[in-house]
């Protein structure tokens, strides 16, 4: 049964994915006027023109090249960059470890600032301590990453000088940009934690339980917590995804040579394979993500199986 | 709404009111350039000093800010009436209509929110009309997927029913009974938008692919200001303020009507 709930959300990613596959091949059709003209400007030798043309397979039918689009990304390739002329794939990969540490750092510290926080507040529901948790809250949510970024620079690496400023050599270089990254990730989920844990008290296993006369840390942390994890490790598993978003103004605050980073230097050299291939990378693991997230709730929660 | 929201919301908004009306009093001009003041200190008639090009930083953040506003509101004004119909359409005719429209919505959210307005900003070129226009690309879903499933749940109700018996058109229906009785959860989620909007403007606009120079948006404004934060920390510190304080007044004002109006709207990071 289970099984094959699972199954069905599964195989309902296919279409979704297609979909944002479409979506990124039409990306590059968007441009107004011509992509050549727009990449070499309207003075360029009919030549180099042609080469591009070429290139791009801008000269056989769009649903020619829509056909050997997809079926390119079947067969991981991806198209050449316009300008090393290397494969899109390849300097994807190269990228993926560098993003990869910078969003495991930011996820974990967003959890361990996340769950205290949130127990914390929901612990002191509507008192004073609630109001200074939920209040940091919302400095999180409210503060622009590419401000948050510079700011900590300022502070630690200009100042006082105990961290370095950007790059990914020196030792300590991941702090700054997981403080960046995380704070936001942190601020969402320490609201989900702080509410699912005051949902999963009011209800009425909780009050049995208090009629059983056991304490009241037995009930927080021994009942109410297994039902508010559920939300939050959902919530959690749609954070992976959301991550990759804000990481790549993060990469480009502080330089980090991640996926963002690559995507940004992309469109800022009007590299367009290369642009599709990061948008399509991210969107997908995006969409793998927020699969993730459906499935553990599935698994985690009997309830949702039936809905 | 309580007191203490109220307070803290005017609280966050005293800085973006004050810049605006430092502005209209020392009234320069955020576009001239006078290289001899190039990175010039505060004065009294620049309060905040001079920019890396010689242009008053107090006009500049106020163009800035009026444009945050201006953005935000147009996206959400346009994305709002784009989404709501879209919606409203989907979720009152129901069937393939209904599946086709939100099919596409669920390919607009397989994206992360940012990287889709980035891609699509970057794609269509630079300029506001095509920052606009990409935010609300990516806006009009929340708008969306909220307001149909709002229809949803009111569309058997016997009230519907009974205007449905009485012969009312479907665009009467949807205008009189609909909308009303949807406003409140889409209000909220308008001004959670709204702070995103506003965030995800000054961010294209920090990688450069919003507004460009010489006009003056926050975010230009902070990337400006982080190349030369060794020298002049206070061309990042003022715009990066106004912009925080700006998107905590609207977060603030979204958290109260939501208390207010008692709806509950999944807020999610974009």
């Amino acid at each position: 049964m289970i099984i094959r709930t699972v199954a069905i959300r599964v195989l309902q990613a296919i279409p979704t994915l297609l979909g944002v596959a479409t979506l990124v091949f039409f990306l590059l059709h968007m441009v107004p006027g011509d992509p050549v003209d727009a990449l070499l400007g309207e003075t360029a030798m009919p030549a180099d023109r042609e080469a591009l043309r070429q290139a791009l397979h801008l000269n056989e039918p769009i649903l020619q090249q829509y056909a050997d689009y997809l079926a390119g990304i079947g067969t991981g390739n991806w198209g050449r960059s316009l300008v090393d002329q290397r494969p899109v794939f390849e300097r994807i990969l190269e990228r993926i470890p560098a993003t990869a540490t910078l969003a495991g750092f930011s996820l974990l510290l967003a959890v361990l600032i996340a769950l205290p926080l949130g127990y914390w507040a929901a612990r002191h529901a509507g008192r004073s301590q609630d109001v200074a948790a939920m209040g940091f809250s919302l400095l999180g949510v409210s503060i622009p990453n590419f401000w948050l970024g510079p700011m900590l620079m300022l502070v630690f690496a200009v100042f006082l000088g105990v961290l370095p400023v950007s790059g990914m050599e020196q030792p300590g270089a991941i702090v700054l940009p997981a403080i960046t990254l995380g704070t936001a990730l942190a601020a969402v989920l320490s609201r989900m934690a702080r509410s699912s844990w005051l949902e999963a008290m009011s209800c009425d296993a909780i009050r049995t339980a208090r009629a059983f006369g056991l304490s009241e840390s037995t009930i927080w942390w021994r009942h109410a917590a297994r039902l508010a994890a559920i939300p939050v490790i959902t919530m959690f598993a749609l954070q992976l995804g959301a991550v990759l978003g804000g990481a790549v103004i993060t990469e480009t605050v502080f330089d980090w040579p991640g996926l963002g980073r690559l995507t940004i230097e992309a469109i800022q050299r009007r590299d367009y394979p290369l642009v599709q291939g990061c948008v399509l990378i991210i969107a997908s693991f995006y969409v793998l993500a927020n699969l993730l997230a459906d499935i553990l709730g599935l698994l985690l929660d009997p309830r949702q199986r039936h809905v | 709404m309580s007191r203490a929201a109220w307070a803290a919301i005017i609280l966050c908004l005293l800085v973006p009111i004050l810049v605006m009306c430092m502005a209209l009093i020392s009234a320069q001009d955020g576009h001239a350039v006078d290289l001899d003041q190039v990175l010039a200190p505060a004065s009294w008639a620049h309060p905040l000093g001079f920019d890396a090009l010689g242009r008053d930083v107090l006009a500049r953040l106020s163009e800035g800010l009026q444009l945050s506003l201006s953005v935000g509101l147009a996206v959400i004004l346009f994305g709002g009436v784009a989404g709501i119909s879209v919606g409203v359409l989907a979720g009152w005719s129901g069937g393939w209509l209904d599946a086709g429209l939100m099919r596409l919505a669920d390919v607009v959210l397989s994206f992360p929110g940012i990287l889709l307005a980035i891609a699509l900003a970057a794609m269509l070129g630079p300029g506001v009309d095509n920052l606009i226009m990409a935010l609300v690309a990516v806006g009009w879903v929340g708008f969306a997927r909220l307001s149909r499933a709002q229809v949803l749940s009111f569309k058997n109700t016997p009230f519907i029913e009974a205007a449905i018996g009485n012969g009312a058109s479907a665009v009467y229906i949807a205008y009189r009974h609909l909308l009303p009785n949807i406003a409140a959860p889409l209000l909220v989620e308008a001004s959670f938008g709204l702070a995103a909007v506003i965030i995800g403007e000054a961010g294209l606009s920090f990688l450069g692919v919003g507004v460009q120079p010489p006009d003056a948006s926050l975010g230009t404004m902070i990337r400006e200001g982080t190349s030369l934060m060794l020298v002049s920390p206070y061309l990042v510190i003022w715009p990066g303020l106004v912009l925080f304080s700006l998107v905590m007044a609207v977060n603030l004002l979204g958290d109260a009507m939501r208390d207010r109006l008692d709806v509950r709207v999944d807020v999610q990071s974009r």
